[in-house]
């Protein structure tokens, strides 16, 4: 099938697509709440660092491990929902699986909280082996199983999602390869500006967060039988490794899904549309495998891995954001350049987002090296790149579209609680990266619940930042629970 | 005419030849041989034989078979019984177990037949990618755990299934692969 056949708009019914719009809302909401909340527990974290909050150890752990999976969670479920808004438009997707997903996603949220606050489980999110099983008394082994469970049946939720979205790109477009624009890319067709953008990004993560949350399957149930059989040991670098393909791609995947926002909405608000082209699809294509294949960046102090993997995790971290960056960076500049945009929340916060993307995979970058590896990554460096590259990276893309979905195009004017909002959270997210990367570089570790007087300070200037980045999320959310369940669709 | 009782008849013809005493010790002298020619070779004459049965009794079954669900509930517990450790050794100690094995897993071959096109194509993903999962679990189990998990074979034999389970896996997951990434059939149905 050509894709200019299978590009042409789906039709629903208005009923199917007043229901399509309440699962959105209902991601989007859920996704923020969720966000908040884990922004108030970074802040009491920070908080209690800089001595300014008194927190028992444990509970911080207990923190720690639910403010890591609450944001890889929220990050999953909000990105999502921007994806599916927009895939739905070129596939016809079902509303009642989109539904499910969700609905799975809330009995995992439930035990893992109930695995962390009720069994005290502070093993972090990556639930590395064998630290689940040897708690030394601070959470049971059935706290521990349940938190594996929970993630575990999210990660079904998922997959059940994912099944249904290649399913319809399979019906559309015959293979995920045309989907991807591959036919046109190697000159068996030519080439189709028209290809929409979303599909192409919609299949690489597919393809991606499909294998990843497949060995995320195989390892959960391999730790779950280490916990309840504690004579098998499997290999703890295999472990490591299934864990961090599967972590990695799932949070590299948001990123991917939420930039989807972009294609659309600023062609949109410029008037001009987002063309593909081959350089579009040579770049959304090596992205699929550089996505896969950079996870070793996280196992380079981890000497008994095989040399070429830490030569391939280095070299491709370099590479990975390059391409798909490049492409969408330099087409928003392109877009957006001379083109009488006004700049509204939405259209700021896109255009921001660009930003955080472009800026934040510079310390992930250096951070890859392994030289610099052996020194930073247990650091506070670490949560430097990931907060730089989820606060002002993939947050400004899921509220700016919340922004688009909440009407926000039909108003003349900036409203100056928006203003407010915007500004103390560019300036609270860009300084709580910063503050986490001048601590790393003054080789402050990460996951410490206290902190020795020398490092007190940033952690106070960290605090400060967080309150920051809290305001502006409040006042981002207030705006999305006032305005966005009665907007009707934009598009 | 003559052809079609030929096909209806060579399931069953297999599933005699599989059950002579020398066939079935042969099979089941090695746990590989057991778990990875014996016992799917049975889930393929049900399945043979699922596809031959009249019409009207598939008719007669459809109405218990919504979907379906009940077929596959059937599959799924028949598949599980037959994974655990003390019912393969059952079956080559005891000639119950033995007799058991030899219908159920027929009865799943042809539940199989029956449900598998019913199914939500949705439901089905989900089912191959645990079956693949299923796989990849099991081979990694049977490579390292340090004990025999049957008491009937030997370690060496455990950790050869393991191996081949694992190859299994992969080429099952390349074959999907490249099924749905550019629309390659490897096994033409």
């Amino acid at each position: 099938m050509s894709s200019t056949a299978a590009s042409r708009k789906i039709e629903y019914s208005d009923s199917e697509n007043r229901n399509a719009l309440i699962a959105v809302k209902a991601h989007l909401i859920g996704g923020l709440l969720v966000f908040l909340l884990m922004m108030l527990a970074g802040f009491a974290m920070r908080a209690a660092q800089g001595t300014w909050l008194e927190i028992a150890v444990d509970l911080f752990y207990q923190i720690m491990t639910v403010h890591g999976v609450g944001v890889v969670g929220a990050a999953g479920i909000a990105s999502t929902g921007v994806l599916w808004y927009f895939l739905r438009q070129y596939v016809r997707l079902s509303n009642t699986i989109f539904w499910v997903n969700f609905c799975i996603f809330l009995t995992g949220v439930v035990m893992i909280l109930g695995s962390i606050f009720l069994g005290g489980y502070g093993g972090a999110w990556t639930f590395l082996y064998p630290l689940p099983a040897i708690s030394m008394g601070a959470w049971s082994t059935g706290a521990a199983a349940v938190f594996q469970l929970g993630l575990l049946v999210i990660g079904t939720g998922f997959l059940i999602l994912y099944l249904d979205i290649g399913r319809a790109i399979l019906a559309g477009y015959g293979s995920l390869a045309a989907a991807l624009g591959l036919p046109q890319l190697f000159g068996k067709v030519p080439v189709d500006n028209t290809h929409p953008p979303t599909v192409v990004a919609g299949t690489m993560v597919l393809i991606v967060n499909f294998l990843g949350i497949a060995a995320g399957a195989v390892v959960l149930v391999m730790g779950l039988v280490n916990l309840y059989n504690p004579e098998f040991q499997p290999d703890a670098l295999l472990m490591k490794n299934l864990i961090y393909f599967f972590g990695h791609v799932f949070i590299n995947a948001t990123i991917y899904a939420s930039v989807t926002a972009v294609y659309e909405l600023l062609p949109r608000y410029t008037g001009r549309p987002w063309k593909t082209s081959k350089v579009f699809y040579a770049a959304w294509f090596a992205i699929v495998f550089m996505v896969m294949a950079v996870y070793p960046h996280h196992l380079m102090m981890d000497f008994p891995m095989p040399q070429w993997m830490l030569v391939m995790g280095q070299i491709l971290s370099f590479g990975s954001g390059i391409p798909v960056l490049v492409v969408t960076g330099y087409g928003a500049l392109m877009i957006v350049y001379r083109s009488g945009i006004q700049w509204s929340t939405t259209t700021k916060l896109l255009f921001l987002s660009m930003f955080g993307w472009a800026a934040g995979v510079i310390p992930a970058i250096l951070d890859a090296m392994v030289t610099i590896n052996r020194v930073f990554h247990n650091t506070m460096w670490v949560p430097g790149h990931f907060h730089f590259y989820l606060l002002l990276g993939l947050l400004p893309m899921i509220i700016g579209f919340t922004y688009h979905l909440a009407g926000e195009g039909r108003q003349k004017e900036v409203k100056a609680t928006d203003n407010v909002g915007f500004y103390a959270y560019l300036i609270g997210g860009f300084l709580t990266s910063m503050v986490f990367l001048a601590s790393g570089a003054s080789s402050v570790p990460r996951r410490w619940a206290v902190h020795m007087d020398e490092w007190v300070t940033f952690a106070q200037v960290g605090t400060v930042a967080a309150a920051l980045v809290v305001l502006g999320t409040l006042l981002f959310i207030l705006r999305a629970l006032i305005s966005l369940p009665r907007a009707a669709d934009p598009s | 005419m003559l052809l079609k009782i030929k096909q209806e008849w060579l399931p069953l013809a297999a599933w005699f030849i599989l059950a002579l005493p020398p066939m079935q010790r042969f099979l089941e002298q090695s746990m590989v041989t057991h778990m990875l020619v014996q016992i799917p070779m049975l889930i393929i004459i049900g399945w043979m034989i699922g596809k031959t049965l009249p019409a009207e009794w598939k008719a007669k079954i459809a109405p218990w078979n919504r979907w379906g669900i009940t077929g596959m509930a059937l599959t799924i517990v028949i598949m599980a019984y037959w994974m655990l450790p003390r019912s393969l050794d059952g079956a080559v100690s005891e000639w119950y177990f033995e007799v058991l094995k030899f219908i159920t897993l027929p009865v799943m071959g042809i539940a199989l037949n029956l449900s598998w096109p019913l199914l939500n194509s949705i439901a089905r993903g989900v089912l191959m990618l645990e079956f693949w999962a299923t796989l990849m679990r099991l081979g990694w189990l049977y490579l390292d755990l340090p004990d025999r998990l049957c008491a009937n074979y030997l370690l060496s034999d455990q950790r050869i299934l393991g191996q081949l389970l694992l190859l299994g896996g992969s080429a099952y997951a390349i074959s999907w692969t490249l099924r749905i990434m550019f629309g390659t059939k490897i096994i033409k149905a």
